[in-house]
């Protein structure tokens, strides 16, 4: 080959190579192309594991012209990324479904204390508020809700202890605590309601024994359900709400009692104050009605599925009336330290 | 560009054993090679040993971290003795052993089919393996369990089979799964091999009477680097496989160490402690077939690609043979691709959680809606094509330097590779925080964190590793001649590098460069917990479909994706072959014999 035509090579093979540092400026362009900050504004990191999160931090940015920058992930990956990164946090708020991680935050002083938003609470609001107001609920789900086909099942159980009955057996399946946020909730309510940590191992370890199956998160267990490997499936109520507007024969019912999960904001307390005062914008915004709409517009057959913890503002058509329902809270800052030792019991003893 | 040293006279591989240590690494090298050599020495320590260091040392001094109260303990090193712990660790290292060596076994007579006979159809043989590359490991597992599990796929067609049932949801099934994945790996580094092992061995060997047999026990020792590389891959890749260990193993209550380290940070609070003495173990482990491969390939040279490596002449199969492999190789893809395409696609096309057997489109119907769908595609493209090209550069310097003279430097390097693949990404992922987001760093005003940046850095040096141990089996075959010969008539070190080394390594490269990209464009534990706020790569995008109770979107969004990242593959493979010259190409081709 002459000289030329190696030459002619080489270059294409550089402009080969040149294509990817080309695709990265490309995409680096795109991350900082979020909207400037005007003066006086700083950027707001809003960590989130909310499927309408997209949707209000750019109603959010339209009504205040804050810039927000949305880190969007599952619970876990925040909770670690705020784990690991706590001498030197950098984001501004936390949104996630759960009390018991909110105060488990708190009480190693990562969350800012004191801040009640201008709003009216409704009684799922207030049972939802913290004493010290480290952190703001902006809605609730309720866990379990028992998911079943109504065509299959005819008489769903009534009550928690008649999962226990034979006619269940190999029937029931629900989520592992330690890869599913919501169930630990669950499982903290369940103790909770049955008079403490040794009382709700021996309900579980019955449940085992009458053939409880484990998925890992709601979907899975959804599948199961749908599949027709399980008859029962208890899952958060917004995941069984949603597979229930996809597939009529499904229904959802809730056992008394049933363990509220209010999903809350809680603010970085090492953030700048800029970021702080931003941040509490952001909670008045999501808790006003033009975000409370974004909030049951944003994922309508996920997350949005949620009854309001603010007076005047109806949950969707889709949610069952809570009326007649009996509902509990845990209290976080008992049930959040005993968290990682039942989730290991319940994954040495009931999962494996 | 610059390399590290070679000789002016070929390297005797026996001269440097037991000469040690960094000093002798870089000895009597001008000053530009050692300045080199010791800027990725720098790199290599700031990028994978600090990162991974700094995670590691949480095990026995969690205050350094503010992770626990105490400056120096063994309480969470002891506890990866006991209980379920210690069973999961055992398991992981039997399962992923067992794994590597099934990969060999399959991925070695499917490589010398298609690089050395006339198996109809060997072109696609390559593609497929790419296929089966880019599938993230837990799509395959989640395929073959919707087939068997209770009231899947195989008990409505009538199939009532609980004894297949009972051996895909076991350890039978996950080591078959491993296996799988690391025939692709195996397959790579043996046609790598191959192609630079010229006719001339089997030549020789038959004319002096040698059955086939007989030559194939001349080859097997020429290519013991890359069946070294091969195995030691699996092993590492295997053990610290994560999509398998939290689908398939997980719910066949067949615990993994990936999985429990999982466990460990997924909890609230996270045992970063806990996690990190797991970690240690799994550092370990990899021990083991590094220490099997030093004693076996030690002394020895396998330098035997040079400018005049003959072509191959491809072995005609007879018919019954041509049958036979056809069928065995379509077997493998049947069960690698077949099954998990099922699973996928099968996902992607009902809208009711897959319940029933209607299909429909309205999945990609939402994806193809979204206002979000085509941004992380870019990313993740973007991201992929330039983690890949520093990284094929980086794995080249890397095995360069892992076949050159036997040193403590090159023995610490090759410890530090392979230890790296095998800690899970998540572990990689934390210590990039731990060692990046450090208050000091703010201090001085370097904020990594979060950055895409850092996360295109921890790709990079996550994929060194495994990207080094593609490469180290051609770069070993690399005759020192070959450069020299271009220095003689005059060449710079640079042009000698390109005109003389180049075309001979340029598959290799361009393959490594794959494997890479495609490694990239669909990682989710880095992506996860290092990527730039409000940039979403598509990993990212994925999982929060499938976590956000949208699993039919998320699939469909997975399909996609491997369709796209299949068409940048062919691109890539299209471009060299329009573009690399003929003699390039011809570098381990074959003729039809």
């Amino acid at each position: 080959m002459n000289r030329t035509a190696w030459h002619r090579r080489m270059l294409g093979i550089t402009a080969l190579m040149g294509v990817g540092a080309l695709a990265v400026a490309g995409c680096s362009s795109s991350s900082t192309s979020a909207s400037p900050a005007k003066p006086g504004k700083v950027p707001l990191v809003v960590y989130s594991a909310q499927g309408y999160d997209k949707a209000m931090t750019q109603a959010f940015q339209k009504a205040t012209g804050i810039p927000v920058k949305l880190d969007d992930n599952s619970t876990g990956p925040l909770l670690t990324q705020i784990e690991a990164s706590k001498n030197n946090p950098n984001w501004g708020l936390l949104w996630v479904d759960g009390a018991t991680a909110f105060a488990g935050l708190d009480q190693q002083g990562l969350l800012l204390k004191g801040f009640t938003p201008t709003v009216t609470w409704d009684s799922l609001g207030t049972a939802s508020v913290p004493a010290d107001h480290s952190y703001v609920p902006t809605g609730v789900t309720l866990m379990a809700a028992l998911v079943y086909n109504k065509t299959k099942v005819a008489a769903p159980p009534a009550t928690w202890q008649q999962l226990l009955q034979p006619q269940w057996k190999g029937a029931i399946g629900m989520n592992d605590p330690s890869q599913s946020g919501p169930t630990y909730p669950f499982i903290a309510g369940m103790m909770s309601y049955l008079g403490g940590v040794p009382a709700g191992e021996q309900y579980f370890t019955k449940l085992k024994g009458n053939g409880l199956i484990i998925h890992p998160t709601n979907g899975p267990t959804l599948q199961a359900l749908t599949s027709g490997q399980i008859k029962l499936a208890l899952v958060q109520s917004s995941a069984g709400i949603g597979a229930v507007l996809g597939d009529s024969k499904l229904t959802v019912k809730y056992l008394d009692p049933v363990t509220l999960l209010p999903s809350a904001i809680g603010i970085d307390a090492k953030a700048p104050a800029a970021e702080q005062a931003e941040a509490k914008k952001f909670i008045d915004f999501v808790l006003s009605p033009a975000g409370q709409k974004v909030m049951q517009s944003g994922d309508p057959t996920g997350d949005s599925l949620y009854y309001p913890v603010v007076q005047d503002v109806a949950p969707l058509a889709a949610l069952p009336p809570l009326t007649g329902v009996k509902t509990q809270s845990i209290d976080p800052y008992t049930w959040g330290t005993k968290e990682a030792s039942i989730n290991t019991w319940f994954d040495s003893s009931i999962v494996r | 560009m610059t390399f590290p040293a070679t000789a002016p006279a070929p390297v005797n591989p026996r001269a440097g054993r037991g000469a040690g240590g960094w000093q002798a690494a870089t000895r009597g090298l001008p000053a530009p090679r050692h300045l080199a050599r010791t800027l990725f020495w720098l790199l290599l320590v700031l990028f994978i040993l600090a990162p991974s260091a700094c995670f590691l040392l949480l095990a026995v001094s969690p205050r350094l971290f503010a992770e626990g109260p105490q400056w120096f303990t063994l309480t969470y090193l002891r506890q990866t003795f006991t209980g379920t712990t210690a069973v999961a660790v055992v398991n992981s290292l039997w399962v992923s052993t067992a794994a590597a060596a099934l990969g060999l076994v399959i991925g070695f007579p499917i490589a010398w089919l298609a690089a050395r006979t006339t198996l109809p159809g060997r072109r696609l043989v390559a593609g497929g393996m790419w296929l089966v590359l880019l599938l993230p490991s837990w799509l395959p597992a989640l395929g073959w369990q919707r087939l068997v599990q209770a009231d899947g796929v195989m008990y409505r067609v009538g199939l009532d089979l609980p004894w297949v049932t009972h051996a895909i949801m076991g350890p039978f099934g996950v080591v078959l799964l491993l296996g799988l994945r690391c025939v692709p790996f195996t397959f790579l580094a043996i046609t790598a091999a191959l192609s630079g092992l010229g006719q001339e061995f089997e030549d020789a060997a038959r004319v002096h009477g040698a059955s086939r047999t007989a030559a194939l026990r001349l080859i097997l020792p020429i290519i013991a680097p890359a069946i070294w590389s091969a195995l030691a891959i699996g092993f590492a890749e295997s053990v610290s496989d994560f999509g398998v260990a939290a689908t398939l193993a997980y719910n066949s209550n067949f615990s993994l160490a990936t999985y429990q380290l999982y466990a460990d940070i997924g909890n609230f609070p996270p045992s970063f402690p806990g996690a990190a003495a797991m970690g240690w173990l799994l550092v370990g482990a990899v021990a083991i077939p590094l220490a099997l491969q030093a004693r076996t390939l030690r002394g020895r040279s396998y330098a035997v690609l040079s400018g005049r490596s003959r072509q191959i002449a491809r072995r005609r199969l007879t018919p019954g043979g041509a049958v036979a492999a056809v069928a065995g190789v379509w077997l493998f893809y049947l069960v690698a691709l077949g099954v998990p395409g099922f699973g996928a696609v099968s996902g992607s096309l009902l809208g009711d959680y897959g319940g029933s057997f209607s299909l429909t489109l309205v999945n990609y119907h939402a994806l193809l809606r979204s206002s979000d769908l085509l941004g992380p595609i870019e990313r993740s493209l973007g991201y992929g094509a330039v983690t890949a090209t520093v990284t094929v550069i980086g794995g080249f310097i890397a095995a360069r330097l892992l076949t050159q003279r036997a040193s403590r430097a090159t023995r610490a390097l090759d410890f530090m590779l392979l230890a790296a693949v095998a800690l899970p990404s998540v572990v990689f992922g934390a210590g990039y925080i731990f060692a990046y987001n450090l208050p000091i760093m703010s201090t001085l005003g370097i904020d990594l964190y979060q950055t895409v940046m850092l996360l295109v850095i921890a790709y990079t040096a996550s994929s060194l590793p495994t990207n080094a141990r593609v490469l180290v089996g051609v770069v070993s075959q690399l005759q020192p001649s070959l450069k020299d010969a271009a220095r003689t008539h005059g060449a710079g070190e640079l042009t000698a590098w390109v005109r003389a080394v180049l075309p001979v390594v340029s598959r290799p490269i361009v393959m490594a460069y794959l494997l890479t990209f495609c490694g990239v464009f669909l990682e989710l534990p880095l992506s996860q917990l290092l990527y730039a706020p409000n940039s979403p790569p598509l990993s990212v995008a994925i999982e929060d479909n499938l976590s956000n109770y949208h699993f039919g979107v998320g699939m469909a969004q997975s399909v996609l994706a491997v369709a796209i990242a299949l068409a940048a593959v062919a691109l890539v493979l299209g471009g060299y072959r329009l573009v690399a010259p003929a003699g390039w190409r011809r570098i381990g081709e074959t003729t039809r014999g």
